[in-house]
């Protein structure tokens, strides 16, 4: 077991970690695992591997879930309620003042520029998110067929994502792909 | 009476309650994290109407560039447009609260059965849809910059190096995002 300092360490640490997680949580994750597999050995490198994969296969905010189960090896339950604090507190606190700021100066000039710079290279983004999950995630041929598909009929009509969603996981289970 | 005030009466009209529910299915329908983006736009553009694809992908590329993890993002964005203060506390909520519970009962379930076969296949289904849900909503959303090639050029730019040259996300933002506003300042400048 861990001493009394262990969750005030690791909130502390997650507090300052979520504040400069630019580009999403994802970028700092390689520190996480370094403070609490390496520094402190709260956990294995095989615990961290499942809690990442089932964060990433779960419905739900799965960042701050995956920062819950750390903190849940760490300190049960209360560690659990403390790391989501932790990872969601400080960044939501920015949002709040930077969308504030950036909604004041809305019909200026400069951000209409800003706008028109920004916009296309964090969609360039969102697409490459978009193929590196399809990297992972497309093992054979007939998952790639699948992401293409997917991909088409989101474009081509407004059917619900469920679906489609649906429709993945039936195929999945059943082995087709 | 104006749009303008036509329009801001209707924002007035969210409920909370509203903001609440909408937010709670982005977090719970948004397997697999990054396609949370995907139900965001689909509940808010599509369904609810609150805000336009612009406005969306403003919102968007605002939380991309401030640390996060950006779909909170989102919904405080959302939230505070809507209602303010308040809308931000309904829609972070409906994120937050009862997906964590579900969610850390669900994983804490799945940390011990994490070996069966048919739970991967299911789990590898889903995840391969999800990402070409995910690459069509960015698609989407560049649409409205499809006419200016200097847009579409570092689109390119932003997802080559990402995939294929394997740049980090931070490096990629604070090379590239520099260079397209100044394009774009100098487009504007000489449209003048």
């Amino acid at each position: 077991m861990t001493g009394p300092s262990a969750p005030l360490a690791l909130t502390a640490h997650l507090a300052l970690v979520s504040s400069i997680s630019f580009g999403g949580f994802p970028t700092v994750l390689p520190d996480v695992h370094n403070f609490v597999v390496g520094t402190h050995g709260w956990m294995t490198d095989q615990d961290f591997a499942n809690i990442f994969a089932i964060a990433q296969s779960i419905p739900g905010p799965n960042m701050i879930l995956m920062m819950s189960f750390v903190g849940w090896k760490v300190w049960g339950f209360p560690g659990a309620v403390a790391s989501a604090f932790a990872t969601f507190g400080p960044p939501c606190t920015i949002y709040f003042a930077s969308y504030r700021l950036w909604n004041r100066f809305r019909d200026a000039p400069w951000q209409q520029i800003v706008r028109l710079g920004l916009v296309p290279v964090i969609m360039g983004l969102v697409v490459a998110s978009g193929t590196v999950m399809a990297r992972a995630a497309d093992t054979s041929w007939p998952a790639v067929a699948l992401t293409i598909g997917a991909a088409a009929i989101a474009l081509a009509t407004r059917l619900s994502p469920m679906w489609m969603l649906l429709a993945g996981a039936a195929l999945g289970g059943f082995g087709l792909l | 009476m104006t749009g303008l005030a036509q329009r801001q009466e209707l924002e007035q009209a969210v409920p909370l309650a509203a903001l609440f529910t909408a937010f709670l299915a982005v977090s719970l329908y948004g397997v697999g994290g990054a396609s949370g983006i995907v139900w965001a736009r689909r509940i808010a553009v599509e369904k609810r109407r609150w805000i336009s694809d612009r406005e969306f992908a403003d919102i968007v590329s605002l939380c991309q560039f401030m640390p996060g993890p950006n779909i909170v993002g989102i919904a405080v964005c959302v939230g505070a447009k809507m209602r303010g203060t308040i809308g931000t506390i309904a829609a972070v909520s409906g994120f937050l609260v009862i997906p964590w519970i579900i969610g850390l009962a669900v994983g804490l379930f799945f940390l011990e059965y994490a070996h069966l076969t048919v739970l991967r296949n299911i789990l590898g289904g889903i995840a391969a849809t999800a990402a070409g849900l995910l690459i069509a909503t960015g698609l989407r959303l560049l649409l409205p910059h499809r006419r200016r090639p200097a847009a579409l050029l570092f689109a390119v730019l932003a997802f080559g190096l990402i995939t294929f040259a394997k740049l980090s996300l931070l490096a990629v933002l604070f090379g590239l995002v520099p260079l397209s506003i100044a394009v774009a300042g100098i487009e504007r400048a000489r449209a003048r």
